[in-house]
C-alpha cells in the first residue's frame, strides 16, 4: 500500500507538499534540541560556572575524566539502576496480574480500568505532595495502619535505608496502573484460537499463562518495560518533592545529581558533561524502543518484518 | 468505588471458558485481585479529596481523620485566593492550552507526512520519538542560558516554546499511527478529482481523523498541564503553573495540608475529567500509539 502511495506521489507532486508538511515541526524541534545539545557539548569541554566572571576555560576531556572518579555520579548511576530494576520487574508483575484479573470482568472492565488508572495521569507534583502527606511520621494514614496491626512505625522518606525504596513505591503507585492497561490492551489483541486449541490439548491455566499468553505477549511486554525503562531514568519530579536527593545522597538519580550539579553548584561544565552521558544512555534505550515500535503490530509474518528487524 | 468490583460480571462469563468450578475460584480471586488494587491505588486519591475539606484542627490530628464531621471548602478558598491558585489556573490553562495547540498543528502535518511518505525514513522518526525520552534536566542548562539570553525566563513564551518539545513528538507519533491505519483510497480518488494535496488533507483525512485529533489534543492537554520539571528549571515566580505553585506552598513553618490538598485537587480535577471522556483512546494515547488497542 505504501509502496503504491510512494510511487502515485512523485507524479501528482506529493513529495513537495509532505516536505512542506514536516518541515515546520522539523525546524521547531530542531532549534529546540539540537542546538541546546550541541552548546552544552560545548560547555562540557569547559569549566563554565555560572555565577563566575573568570571567563571559561577550555579543559578538554576533563568534566568526562572527573566524571568517572566522581563517586556521587556512580552512586547516583547506582541508584538509577536500582530504581529502574525494581520499577520494571515489579509494576511488571503486579500490572501483569492486575490485567489478567480485569480480562475476567468484561462488563465493567473500561470504567474500572480508567479509575484504576487515575494515579498515572496525575501530575507527578501532584502523586508527590499526596505521598508526602501519606508519609508524614506523626499523623499520616500509613503509620497510622502500621500502629493499627501493632507494627513499629516507620520514617520512609527519612529513613536513609527506606527512603529509595518509598520512591519506588511511589513510583509503583503512578506507573502500575499504567503498566496495567497496555498489557490489559496486549491481551485483548491475542488470538482466541490459540487458547482453545490448547484447552482442547488440556492445558492448565498456569501452563497457558506460561507457554502461551507470555510469549504471544512478547512484544507490548517489550514496549512496556522501555517505556518504563525511560521513565525511571528521567525520574526527576517525586525526588525534588519527596527527599531533594536525601537523606545524605541515598535518593540522588542521574537527572537529580544533574540538576544538582547545574542548578545548585552551578558548575555549567561539568553538569553538561553528565547530561551528555544522559542522553547517550537514552538515545541507546530509545533505539531499542524504536526496533520494537517500527516493527508491524500483531500481523504475523509480515512480509518486511525481517527487514525492520535489522533497524 | 471498589463496590463495582464486587458485582459479579453477566452472563458473557471469561473469554476463554475452563471447567466451571475452576473458573468460578479463578472469577473470584480476580475480583478480590482488582478489589485489593483499587483501594490501593484509589486511597491517596481519596485522602488528598477528604484533606482538602478538612478543617484546620483535623490536618495534623493523630489518628487521623479519615471521614470529616463536616465538609470545610474555606480551603479552596484559600488555595485559589491566598496561595494564588487562580493565576495557577490561568497559567496552567494557558500554557498547556497554547503548547497544545501548536504542537497539534504542527506535529499533525508532520504525523502525515511521515505516514503517508515516509519523508525522512526510519531517521527522522527516530530523531522526533527520541526527544520524547530526553530527560528535561539533561538539557536544563542549555535551554536555561538560551532562554536567559533573550531575556525571557520565566515568561509564558518560554514555557509554551519549550513544551513543544515533548508535545510535537507526542502528537507526531500517536497521529502517525492512526494515519498509517486510514485507507488510502478515499484519498486517492479526490486526487483523481483534481483535489490538490492541502486540499485532499483538509477535506478528506482531517475530518476522517476527527475523534483521534480530539483524543491526541486533549492527552497533550494533560501532559502539558501536568507538567512540572520544566517549569521548575524556567520559572522563577511570574509564572506559576498549579504543579510549580505546590512545592512552594511547603516551606512555610506549619504545613497546610488542607491547602496543599485543595490546590492539588484543583490540579487534577480537569485531568480525571479528561480521562473519564477519553477512556477509548487512553492505552493508545499514553503509549504513544505503540499500543493500538480495539
Amino acid at each position: 500500500m505504501t509502496a503504491l502511495a510512494r510511487r502515485r506521489s512523485r507524479w501528482s507532486g506529493g513529495r513537495r507538499f509532505a516536505l512542506l508538511a514536516v518541515l515546520p515541526a522539523t525546524l521547531v524541534l530542531v532549534a529546540l534540541s539540537i542546538f541546546p545539545l550541541l552548546y552544552s557539548l560545548r560547555l562540557s569541554f569547559t569549566d563554565q560556572q555560572l555565577l563566575s566572571l573568570l571567563p571559561a576555560r577550555f579543559v578538554g576531556l576533563a568534566n568526562y575524566a572527573q566524571l568517572l572518579q566522581d563517586r556521587l555520579f556512580w552512586s547516583s548511576l547506582l541508584v538509577t539502576a536500582a530504581f529502574a530494576a525494581s520499577v520494571v520487574t515489579v509494576q511488571l508483575g503486579v500490572g501483569l496480574a492486575l490485567a489478567l484479573a480485569l480480562r475476567r470482568m468484561p462488563r465493567y472492565q473500561q470504567f474500572l480500568a480508567t479509575l484504576l488508572l487515575i494515579p498515572s495521569i496525575l501530575s507527578s507534583s501532584v502523586a508527590s505532595f499526596q505521598w508526602r502527606s501519606l508519609f508524614d511520621y506523626s499523623s499520616g494514614p500509613l503509620n497510622f495502619f502500621l500502629g493499627a496491626l501493632h507494627l513499629p512505625l516507620l520514617a520512609w522518606t527519612a529513613d536513609p535505608r527506606l527512603a529509595l525504596p518509598s520512591l519506588i513505591l511511589v513510583d509503583f503507585w503512578q506507573w502500575t496502573p499504567f503498566v496495567t492497561l497496555l498489557l490489559l490492551a496486549g491481551l485483548h489483541a491475542l488470538p482466541a484460537p490459540v487458547f482453545e486449541a490448547a484447552r482442547v490439548d488440556g492445558s492448565t491455566g498456569w501452563q497457558l499463562l506460561r507457554y502461551q499468553t507470555l510469549p504471544l505477549l512478547r512484544r507490548v511486554i517489550a514496549i512496556t518495560v522501555i517505556l518504563r525503562l525511560i521513565g525511571a531514568f528521567k525520574v526527576f519530579d517525586i525526588i525534588y518533592v519527596l527527599t531533594a536527593g536525601g537523606p545524605g545522597s541515598t535518593t540522588e538519580s542521574l537527572a537529580f545529581y544533574n540538576y544538582v550539579q547545574g542548578f545548585r553548584y552551578f558548575s555549567v561544565g561539568y553538569s553538561a558533561a553528565m547530561s551528555y552521558v544522559s542522553v547517550i544512555l537514552v538515545i541507546v534505550l530509545a533505539r531499542a524502543i524504536l526496533g520494537y515500535m517500527e516493527r508491524p503490530v500483531g500481523r504475523a509474518a509480515a512480509p518486511d518484518a525481517t527487514g525492520e528487524a535489522a533497524v | 468505588m471498589s463496590r463495582a468490583a464486587v458485582t459479579p460480571p453477566g452472563p458473557a462469563g471469561p473469554p476463554f471458558p475452563r471447567s466451571v468450578a475452576r473458573g468460578r475460584a479463578g472469577l473470584w480471586a480476580s475480583i478480590v485481585g482488582v478489589a485489593i488494587g483499587l483501594l490501593f491505588f484509589l486511597f491517596p486519591v481519596y485522602w488528598m479529596l477528604v484533606t482538602s475539606v478538612k478543617p484546620p484542627s483535623e490536618w495534623l490530628t493523630n489518628p487521623p481523620v479519615f471521614i470529616p464531621d463536616q465538609l470545610y471548602f474555606q480551603n479552596y478558598t484559600d488555595a485559589l485566593f491566598n496561595w494564588g491558585g487562580l493565576k495557577g489556573l490561568v497559567d496552567s490553562g494557558f500554557v498547556a492550552v497554547s503548547a497544545t495547540a501548536i504542537g497539534m498543528v504542527l506535529g499533525t502535518l508532520a504525523a502525515y507526512a511521515l505516514a503517508r511518505f515516509r519523508i525522512g525514513g526510519t531517521n527522522l522518526s527516530f530523531f522526533i520519538l527520541s526527544l520524547l525520552f530526553m530527560p528535561p534536566v539533561a538539557i536544563g542548562i542549555p535551554m536555561f542560558l538560551f532562554w536567559s539570553a533573550l531575556g525571557l525566563v520565566d515568561t509564558h513564551l518560554a514555557l509554551v516554546v519549550q513544551y513543544l518539545t515533548f508535545t510535537i513528538p507526542f502528537v507526531a507519533w500517536v497521529m502517525k499511527g492512526f494515519f498509517e491505519d486510514l485507507p488510502v483510497d478515499r484519498e486517492e480518488s479526490a486526487l483523481v478529482n483534481g483535489a490538490s494535496r492541502l486540499r485532499a488533507f483538509w477535506d478528506v483525512v482531517l475530518p476522517n481523523a476527527r475523534p483521534a485529533l480530539v483524543a491526541t489534543a486533549l492527552l497533550a492537554f494533560i501532559f502539558n498541564w501536568n507538567e512540572f520539571s520544566i517549569a521548575v528549571l524556567l520559572s522563577r515566580g511570574r509564572v506559576t503553573t498549579l504543579p510549580f505553585i505546590l512545592p512552594t506552598m511547603m516551606e512555610s513553618h506549619y504545613v497546610l495540608w488542607g491547602d496543599i490538598a485543595a490546590m492539588a485537587a484543583l490540579g487534577a480535577l480537569p485531568v480525571v475529567i479528561i480521562a473519564f471522556l477519553l477512556q477509548r483512546y487512553l492505552v493508545r494515547g499514553l503509549s504513544f500509539g505503540a499500543i493500538r488497542s480495539e
